[in-house]
């Protein structure tokens, strides 16, 4: 099968108040060792994995564009050289309003990079401010109109609900801008208050105001309402296309297929293993440049949670689970083992059976976690 | 050995006063366990009790002592519980001894507890020798303590012996005082034999070991002994004493105290409290003061998963063997399923309990509020005794409900009498009595049902009286109250394991109360919960849990998906203490939540 890359660049110019990711700011001392490093990690790789087809590559962080063009174009030009890219491949970098002038745009999308995806978030001046981001709504659309202009037509841009202070006026206003901006994707999160972030500690005394529950379950309706009709399918739970701008790379995830990652707190997933690198993005050079494994974790993952994640992770998708798939990965029959779970699910109306596929039901994306829990091993 | 050489006592301390210190330090000083075999508070064996330093279960160890004056003396410890639960243990233990110390906290004083206890001490005529512990703090104050001990206890003190357990000072004190002080055993080999039993424990190779003290006549292996409560005969296989490791001797006689096994299978059969005869030769007259137990408290214990059913009666039965004060027997819940109706001596008892059950076992429990038994006199003149607020019949069919009532005795701080009386007036106590025990300490004594005890009486009076409020009470009988049931609705089912039996006036406003209380502990669902509180049929309070609006995980990618799994793996586990009644998930603090409200 052929597998997907990720590679991880943990730096940002500013650390957003709600993020938890690994990517750190005020870390440029270390850009010219981590692209180093990382093309080294690319190489060894590169090595291991040298029969295996590439369909996929993505480009994550932090924010790989606050990387020079240089820095960028060797990393590029090293994933060329050490893996055996499919003609087809999709090829996507995450870039961030601010960090992405046109000739970085250009730069990529010569070097065959044929997918961009923006971190726009919300495009109101008082929101972006408000959550920590670096841009404005003006970079938001320089941005976009060099992407097109360097040649993009595969575009995603991510936005969020929830956030401090939002209106539900402004939330119809950011999806309105985005269906005139002639996008194919774009990915829609409800902020979640992580442990460890500035929000974090906001809400813990007390100073952080967010939308209430209604109107965050009306922003969250209102978006998947909007659009499907618009002609973008969801096609899972935060993610919504035109036809034949899904991510692929994502879906590979989903669909519980073969990943590498490389860089700082990259995971790799290949023959029910995940192996994820340390998050440390000093400890990473210095262990890549000694010709150690970077790797602080490894989870060989015992069939009863395989089965579980196989699940959690397809019914994210509008495609659900496909039976015969579930009975060839996992030599077992799916409502022999988790009949009785199903029909619980299937009686409160969260699951539903479409031919040889199960699915969420509408209700049951919204309390996917009800679902999920309910396949994990007790 | 002659009896002359004998010495049989216990230790009375309230808890913290330093009892198990000084029992330690006692083994040590006499060699009966060398320092390096001493684990700390060897008497207290299981871990549960070392966990909450307190005694559950008695133990008896001998020390041997050569006093000051040349001779050799055979000194029993009997070790006796420390909690108000298992005030008749204690009676027995004390039966079991001819003196007793009393460990007194040279800074904290007297309090309740060691005074019941005293009081029992003196009622066996047993002589006192007044110990006044850590008076190494730079709080001690020993005279004080001493003026009390006279005061309150009516004893002498002047002689009291000055110790601290933790240095070691004064131990040797004790032991002269002990040999000195307290009289040998009485009772002659000659007459037929009666060994008190004042604790068992069940051995799964020996059967029951049951520990007694020889009052009259003597023990022999191969002897054939009669219960003379049960009437039950067994065969002696072996006898021994604790040093404090279990070691075989040929003969216990007058005066001594050891153990005996004889192929006993049921702690049933060895009664706290019962007298041991000779089968052949048996005594005419048992040793005073035997009674049966029965438990105060009961409440429901259901298994989370009902297939873990057996697993629970299994683990009850195994528990039974070595608690022959628990008792238990099937019930079914509407709400909860299968599980049992256990009665415990108090709620302490019923804690250990549950938490062996926990731990030692692998269960997970849902345990309903406990309740008293309630006398039910019905219209057509029979007589119920409820031990669960389900089965109370309909109003209609009930002529009056009697509850169980205690005597309780407080002693506080001058300055929390205040306190002490509006609590104990708030829980329908009846004022008895006021004593002041020194310028600064006042004795207060009142009637009060069981069960306002059992609600939350002592957690408000340890916090109305920032901690200084020590309690003891003892059951006097059977009073008439005006009692309803107070039952919840849950999406408009009743939920019969949250049904509790309440006093008429405060029905309503522990009914608003208890339905607050529940809305914030049931989570919130798919879909809205209406809470609901019934008196007959009357609703008198209700609450909603409103619906969680969304319940999924935004983003999950390639890295996340451990954390993600492990995020779901978190929020099930906590849902694994929830039990699900109907469509709703109840947690298991839900079913106690109706001792938990202020």
């Amino acid at each position: 099968m052929n597998i997907g890359l990720y590679l991880h660049i943990p730096f940002c110019r500013q650390k957003c108040y709600y993020c938890d990711f690994p990517s750190y700011a005020d870390y440029e001392q270390y850009y010219v060792g981590y692209v180093d490093a990382l093309c080294r990690e690319i190489a060894i790789q590169g090595s291991l994995y040298s029969r295996q087809d590439v369909d996929s590559v993505y480009i994550g962080g932090g924010t790989p564009t606050v990387l020079s063009n240089n820095m960028l174009a060797a990393i590029i030009e090293s994933i060329y050289k050490n893996f055996r890219l499919t003609s087809a491949v999709e090829f996507s970098v995450e870039a961030n309003p601010g960090t992405a002038d046109y000739s970085k745009l250009k730069l990529l999308r010569g070097m065959n990079v044929n997918r961009i995806s923006f971190g726009v978030q919300a495009f109101q001046d008082r929101l972006l401010t408000a959550i920590g981001r670096i841009h404005r709504q003006k970079h938001i659309y320089e941005s976009i109109e060099w992407a097109k202009r360097a040649g993009f037509d595969n575009i995603n841009i991510d936005l969020m609900y929830g956030l401090p202070g939002q209106k539900i006026a402004e939330w119809k206003e950011s999806l309105d801008i985005f269906l005139n901006r002639d996008i194919c994707h774009i990915s829609v999160y409800g902020l979640k208050i992580e442990e460890g972030t500035v929000f974090f500690q906001l809400q813990q005394t007390g100073q952080l105001e967010l939308p209430s529950e209604e109107n965050d379950e009306a922003m969250y309706e209102y978006v998947n309402c909007l659009l499907p009709d618009a002609g973008y399918r969801r096609y899972e739970i935060s993610n919504y296309a035109k036809a034949g701008c899904e991510c692929r790379h994502n879906l590979k995830y989903w669909r519980y297929q073969p990943y590498v990652g490389i860089g700082a707190a990259a995971c790799t997933f290949i023959n029910n293993e995940r192996r994820t690198n340390t998050t440390d993005v000093i400890k990473y050079i210095e262990q890549i440049n000694h010709r150690q494994s970077a790797v602080e974790f490894v989870e060989r993952i015992a069939s009863d949670n395989a089965m579980a994640e196989y699940l959690f992770l397809g019914l994210r998708t509008n495609e659900g689970i496909d039976l015969a798939d579930f009975q060839n990965r996992f030599n077992e029959d799916f409502m022999q083992r988790y009949g009785s779970i199903f029909n619980k699910m299937k009686k409160i109306g969260l699951l539903m059976q479409l031919d040889n596929r199960i699915l969420l039901t509408y209700q049951g994306i919204k309390y996917g976690n009800v679902v999920f829990r309910s396949f994990l091993p007790n | 050995m002659n009896t002359a050489h004998i010495r049989n006592f216990s230790i009375i301390a309230h808890i913290d006063h330093g009892k198990s210190t000084l029992a330690d330090r006692l083994l040590e000083y006499t060699g009966t366990l060398s320092a390096r075999e001493m684990e700390e508070q060897v008497l207290d064996q299981m871990d549960l009790e070392r966990e909450r330093g307190i005694t559950i279960k008695a133990q008896a160890v001998r020390l041997e002592y050569t006093a000051k004056n040349g001779e050799k003396y055979m000194l029993n410890l009997i070790d006796t519980p420390g909690h108000v639960d298992f005030t008749y243990e204690v009676s027995r233990s004390l039966a079991a001894c001819e003196g007793a110390l009393l460990v007194i906290d040279a800074a904290q004083g007297i309090e309740a507890q060691t005074l019941a206890n005293v009081y029992m001490a003196l009622e066996h005529d047993l002589e006192i020798i007044p110990v006044i512990n850590k008076i190494d703090l730079p709080s001690a104050d020993p005279d004080k303590v001493k003026r009390e001990v006279e005061d309150v206890i009516g004893i002498d003190a002047s002689e009291a012996i000055l110790v601290s357990a933790k240095s070691g000072l004064g131990i040797e004190d004790v032991l002269e005082a002990i040999v000195q002080k307290i009289p040998p055993p009485q009772g002659t080999a000659e007459t037929p034999l009666r060994a008190l039993i004042f604790d068992s424990h069940f051995d799964s190779y020996k059967g029951v070991i049951a520990y007694v003290r020889v009052v009259d006549g003597i023990i022999t292996p191969g002897m054939k002994i009669k219960m003379m409560a049960t009437n039950k005969t067994f065969e002696v296989t072996e006898i021994g004493v604790f040093r404090p490791v279990m070691t075989n001797v040929d003969m216990l006689g007058p005066g001594q105290v050891g153990f005996l096994a004889a192929s006993i299978k049921n702690v049933k059969d060895t009664r706290v409290g019962d007298t041991i005869t000779g089968a052949d030769y048996p005594a005419e007259q048992p040793l005073p003061g035997y009674r049966k137990i029965t438990p105060m408290v009961y409440c429901g214990l259901y298994p989370v998963e009902s297939s873990e059913y057996d697993t629970l009666r299994d683990a009850l039965e195994k528990l039974k063997l070595n608690d022959a004060a628990l008792v238990f027997e099937p019930e079914t819940s509407v709400a909860l399923g299968f599980g049992f109706r256990c009665g415990f001596l108090g709620l302490l008892h019923m804690d250990v309990i549950q938490e062996r059950l926990e731990r030692e076992y692998n269960l997970t429990l849902i345990t309903t509020a406990p309740n008293v038994i309630y006398q039910v006199y019905k219209t057509d003149g029979q007589v119920l005794e409820i031990d669960n607020p389900s089965k109370l019949p309909q109003p209609t069919e009930i002529d009056h409900i009697e509850e169980p009532y205690v005597k309780a005795t407080v002693i506080v701080p001058t300055d929390y009498v205040g306190a002490v009386m509006e609590l104990s007036q708030e829980k329908r106590g009846e004022f008895k009595d006021m004593t002041y025990l020194d310028s600064t300490r006042v004795m207060l004594v009142y009637h009060l049902p069981l069960s306002e005890i059992i609600y939350d009486y002592f957690d408000r009076l340890k916090s109305s009286t920032r901690g200084y409020a020590s309690l003891d009470y003892e059951l006097r009988g059977y009073e008439q109250s005006k009692l309803v049931k107070l039952d919840i609705l849950l999406n408009g089912d009743p939920v019969d394991a949250l049904s509790a039996i309440v006093h008429q006036d405060k029905a309503t406003y522990r009914g608003r109360q208890l339905a607050e209380k529940l809305r914030g502990i049931i989570p919130r669902q798919m879909f809205e919960i209406p809470i609901q509180a019934a008196i007959g049929n009357k609703i008198i309070a209700r609450e909603t849990v409103r619906a969680m609006r969304k319940d999924v995980l935004a983003k999950c990618y390639g890295g996340d998906i451990s954390r993600k799994r492990k995020l779901l793996e978190k929020q099930k586990e906590g849902k694994k203490r929830m039990k699900q009644v109907g469509s709703v998930e109840i947690p298991q603090e839900a079913f106690m939540a109706i001792l938990k409200m202020d």
